[in-house]
């Protein structure tokens, strides 16, 4: 079972990497347990391309602090071609061509040490 | 399970405080058990929700502390947290422990301070909502997360901006009639929509404010109810629901899964549905997080709700009114009581004590509280005789 700690240092070298149920064949991201499909323990590891297409975007003006230096700054929901979704920072795009349905692909940002999921033009 | 009734509400102003949430507490809980003509000695539990104590206040261990703060050092206590939920969470809770029989009284309430902190840290506590290592250190808000759902909801049903902004217009209209609401001052479509952005496209009167305050419902078993010095309002249903914590996990972004679920098993439980409410307080912490509860309670079809708002249908005198109280959005937010001030409106208007903003014969009321980022809801429903 992929850890929290292991999702992020793939993800740190450009890697995305969800898990795929090996009894029903079901893919989550992040893993979890139990197969929310099937109840089964069997996960494998089921790397993902990085592409996927924005389905919801805002641009946060107000920011928590610690965030006040970087605003304004853009997040999307994005839903990865193979069938699940993740959050992320959208970056190298400029807010007024963010759209639902904008390809993108995954990158990995780095953030006081810490990789967080991002997203850039395809 | 036995019958419940609630018997005693009680509601701190809402606003800016100089006082700890326990205190403001003990206050709304002290009003509820003069209003149940009950002695404090009468309480057999607490159940209590706070929520960021542990930031703003340094507080920890709130439910003792209320109780001790309140004067009832013994009784047995639980602090809930489920966000913004907390204190409609325990409700339900205690609702379950005088049904099984297990006490005759209880008490439910919350509280919140946080305008004791800069609104910079309090974005960042509310924040905490929302998951530590996947969506926090995205610099996520709580106002970025009501943004992608208005934005999914835009895109799917075609809903403005003008239409999110007359529910603000309307909340605060009903606000001007609560003298207990943060803001009593009516505001037009075009100052919302001048206001300034927070988290595109949700701009600061799209938003509820920061709050101070505290709520509290004295609940009791029939056979105590029906002695009791009020009428007793009756808890036809209280029913939880929960949904994944992240957004990625969240399939259709203009939904609320846990708002339909949860509304779904309460209507259940009380053998009703959508079209035998009279009066609704839900939880419109952003304009359209009201828009997309009409529609998840099935007060109005999927993608109507912005058209509900705009046509006055959720006004005072509409089809079915929503929040006379004035809502999160006018009323204010405080978040561990939001759940049970919410109740105690219900209960107010069921009693046919409302006063200006009394919805006409109302006799079945229903409450929604969301916490956080959408993964819970609780909706419970109530009746007089």
């Amino acid at each position: 079972m992929l850890t929290q700690k292991e999702f992020f240092e793939k993800a740190g070298a450009g890697e995305l990497q969800a898990v795929r149920c090996s009894r029903c064949g079901a893919l989550a991201i992040p893993p979890r347990a139990f197969c929310p499909e099937c109840s089964e323990r069997a996960w494998q590891p089921a790397p993902l391309s990085g592409d996927g297409t924005i389905t919801s975007y805002t641009v946060i003006r107000v920011a928590p602090r610690g965030f006040a230096g970087e605003v304004p700054y853009a997040i999307a929901a994005v839903h990865m071609k193979e069938g699940v979704s993740l959050l992320g920072r959208v970056v190298d795009i400029p807010f007024d061509k963010l759209k639902v349905g904008l390809a993108v692909r995954f990158r990995p940002l780095t953030r006081n040490g810490q990789t967080a999921v991002g997203f850039g033009p395809r | 399970m036995r019958r419940v009734a609630v018997i005693g509400v009680g509601v701190t102003k809402f606003g800016r405080h100089d006082r700890t949430s326990a205190e403001l507490f003990a206050e709304a809980a002290a009003d509820a058990l003069a209003d149940a003509g009950l002695p404090a000695t009468a309480v057999q539990a607490l159940y209590y929700g706070n929520v960021v104590g542990s930031e703003t206040e340094k507080q920890l261990h709130t439910s003792p502390q209320a109780a001790s703060v309140l004067g009832l050092p013994a009784v047995p206590t639980t602090r809930f947290e489920t966000a913004c939920a907390s204190s409609h969470a325990a409700f339900r809770h205690a609702v379950m422990e005088v049904g099984s029989g297990v006490s005759d009284v209880v008490l439910v309430g919350g509280a919140e301070r946080v305008l004791n902190v800069t609104t910079e840290e309090s974005t960042e506590y509310f924040a905490y909502a929302s998951d530590a290592r996947w969506e926090q250190t995205l610099g996520l808000t709580f106002p970025g997360v009501f943004a992608l759902v208005a934005r999914a909801h835009m895109t799917k049903h075609g809903t403005t901006e003008a239409q999110m902004a007359a529910v603000a217009v309307k909340n605060h209209k009903h606000g001007t009639l609560n003298p207990k609401a943060q803001f009593q001052k009516e505001i037009t479509i075009e100052q919302v929509l001048k206001s300034a952005m927070v988290a595109d496209p949700l701009k600061l009167y799209d938003c509820c404010p920061f709050t101070d305050g505290g709520a509290a419902v004295v609940i009791a078993s029939e056979e105590v109810a029906k002695a009791a010095a009020r009428r007793p309002i009756w808890v036809l249903a209280s029913a939880a629901a929960s949904d994944w914590m992240l957004i990625g996990d969240k399939r259709d972004l203009s939904r609320v899964p846990a708002t339909e679920r949860a509304a779904a098993a309460a209507y259940r439980q009380a053998g009703l549905g959508p079209q035998d409410i009279n009066v609704v307080e839900l939880h419109d912490c952003f304009t359209i997080a009201e828009i997309v509860a009409t529609e998840g309670l099935g007060l109005f079809e999927a993608g109507t709700g912005g058209v509900a708002a705009e046509k006055g249908w959720t006004s005072l005198g509409g089809k079915i009114p929503v929040n006379p109280s004035g809502g999160l959005k006018a009323k204010g937010h405080p978040i561990g009581a939001t759940g049970a001030a919410q109740i105690a409106e219900v209960v107010t208007q069921l009693r046919h004590d409302a006063g200006p903003r009394q919805v006409d014969g109302a006799r079945v009321g229903l409450t929604h509280t969301l916490g956080g980022n959408t993964a819970t809801v609780l909706v419970s429903l109530f009746g007089r005789d």
